[in-house]
């Protein structure tokens, strides 16, 4: 599995802990990777460490041991800002947008303009390529159903709205590894269709992603292979198909009594 | 009362102080950085200027360092100077959050005060250093407060078209995104620490050109003159003006400056009357800001501006 040629990511023996009680990695770490091109669940039940793996993935948090790889380069020390110039785009488990900004706005912060640089902006030049940018940014926007909500401010949109402006702002950034926390998560159903539509085409397109959800209805019907995660360690890893039927994932998620 | 030189003084001080507030604007409204320690940029660039400009010591003179440059070389040395200022107090501070900030960037000030007025080799101590050179001294028929006027008018509105140009960018975006959330801005590769040191950088430089100017305009760089008072003022000011809007941030310092300058310029009859009007003017000072923050009238002119615009 490690130090496969088509990898796009991986990670190896990676821990972290909080106040000593360890978040990540059991005893030897946590190791897996991602194809390229590959479509990646990670579910887990509460606390099994899906979000702080993101933490370390996206470079928020520093990993305490192990090596993270990315595109052939060593990531692991790496800041946020950093891995996010690599090409890894993410979402928060709880949306985070920048309020005083206008919808569009938000999604035009994750397209990076020749303006955003300090000289750049001064000058004149950025303003060339401003309405393509801006273009772009109304079609992410289409894609995630809240076209009609390109100019309102950020404040009016609901919960589930946030998540998919989320979405949005990656999306202009054409990340080749995309990361999606709880994408689902307080998203109606309407939406809800209208992500796994989108999830699906950038799959098909070629984008690799890895999504964290609880929803298993939803993830396991997208995802062409799943991770389990619990207690900061791998449980299993297969086939949609046959993470439904482990008994381990069964009882680890849902307690022996249940099936998924 | 000489109603011309009262409007003259105004524009003159407004102008200074406001270039003062139109970086403070920058840094915190845009940038998310309260800085309590202002005037000492503003003081580095006046000392830099005087040093610059001045002859080499002689006599009674404590100072050490008198270049005897011509004033522009002065002036650019004390854009220069802030820079370097902003530099060594930014490096450690910058990683620091809200109050933390304030309060750091408040002691910087604080011992480059007390450096000034101890260290005599640099600036003469509580004398300081006076008899400063003035760029020059016949203008022909126009007096010359008209010139210095209109030079601070004009340092003024390079400032606010520089920075406006700056704000009104992706970049200004991309700071606004920095502020509300540095998370999710570095989510989406913007360098956090790097453009908050850049904001910080940027609007020192025109403080210092002010503080050159002020140097100029007093003949005189004393500790007296570059107090935590100035810092208030010019935070004041940037309270009365609405933080956001830009125009408001100049409204509001040339509105506090004359409101100062009238106060100040007012012809009472007797010692007594004076005496009254100057513990009055710190109860009408406090009644002012009151309405103004009830009213918030530069806040609304300024919105009207930019509709109009």
């Amino acid at each position: 599995m490690n130090n496969n040629s088509s990898a796009l990511l991986s990670v190896e023996h990676v821990s972290k802990r909080f106040a000593g009680l360890q978040a990540v990695g059991g005893d030897d770490g946590l190791t897996f990777a991602v194809d390229k091109g590959a479509f990646i669940g990670l579910i887990g039940p509460n606390g099994a460490g899906k979000s702080t793996t993101f933490n370390l993935l996206s470079g928020v948090l520093a990993t305490d041991t192990g090596r993270v790889c990315f595109d052939g380069r060593d990531i692991t020390a790496a800041q946020s800002h950093k891995c996010a110039a690599c090409g890894i785009g993410r979402t928060f488990q709880t949306p985070r947008v920048f309020e005083s900004l206008s919808v569009i706005d938000n999604v035009l912060v994750g397209a990076d303009s020749a303006g955003e640089r300090l000289l750049g902006a001064l000058g004149r030049s950025w303003r060339v390529r401003e309405s393509e940018t801006i273009e772009q940014a109304r079609l992410a926007l289409e894609r995630v159903g809240l076209g009609s909500y390109s100019d309102d401010p950020v404040t009016d949109l609901s919960g589930g709205e946030l998540r998919m402006l989320e979405v949005a702002r990656q999306l202009v950034r054409e990340p080749k590894l995309l990361l999606l926390d709880e994408p689902t998560a307080g998203v109606h159903p309407g939406l809800q269709e209208r992500l796994a539509e989108l999830l699906l085409n950038l799959h098909r397109s070629g984008m690799t992603l890895l999504v964290v959800e609880h929803n298993l209805r939803f993830l396991l019907a997208l995802a062409d292979r799943v991770l389990v995660m619990s207690q900061g360690q791998l449980l299993a890893e297969g086939a949609p198909s046959e993470i439904r039927s482990n008994p381990a994932v069964i009882s680890a998620y849902l307690g022996d009594d249940h099936a998924v | 009362m000489n109603w011309p030189q009262l409007i003259i003084t105004v524009i003159t001080i407004g102008s200074i102080l406001g270039v003062v507030t139109l970086a403070l604007n920058l840094q915190y409204a845009r940038g998310g950085m309260i800085n309590f320690g202002i005037v000492a940029y503003f003081a580095a660039g006046a000392y830099a200027y005087a040093i610059a400009t001045q002859p080499a010591p002689q006599g009674l003179d404590q100072y050490s360092f008198g270049f005897d440059w011509p004033w522009w070389a002065g002036f650019v040395a004390a854009g220069f100077a802030a820079l370097v200022f902003a530099v060594v107090t930014g490096w450690p501070t910058l990683r620091l959050r809200g109050e933390y900030l304030a309060l750091t960037t408040f002691a910087f000030a604080e011992v480059f005060h007390s450096f000034l007025i101890n260290e005599r080799r640099i600036g003469n101590g509580t004398v300081g250093l006076s008899n400063l050179e003035r760029p020059v001294s016949d203008w022909g028929p126009i007096e010359e407060k008209y010139v210095f006027a209109a030079a601070a008018a004009l340092l003024l509105l390079v400032t606010l078209i520089a920075f406006r140009r700056l704000l009104n960018s992706p970049y200004g975006r991309a700071l606004d995104a920095i502020r509300d959330d540095e998370i999710a801005a570095a989510a989406v590769a913007k360098p956090v620490a790097d453009m908050r040191r850049q904001v910080f950088l940027i609007s020192a430089v025109p403080v210092g050109f002010a503080g050159a100017l002020y140097a100029m305009f007093t003949t005189l760089a004393q500790p007296s003159l570059f107090t935590a008072e100035v810092t208030f003022v010019v935070w004041i000011a940037l309270v009365l003006g609405g933080e956001r809007p830009i125009y408001g941030v100049v409204l509001g310092t040339l509105g506090l400056v004359f409101f100062e300058e009238v106060v100040r310029a007012w012809p009472f009859e007797t010692v007594r009357s004076a005496q009254i009007a100057a513990s009055v003017e710190h109860v009408v000072t406090g009644l002012l800001f009151i309405a103004v923050l009830r009213l918030r009238p530069f806040d609304r002119i300024s919105e009207q501006l930019k509709a109009r615009a």
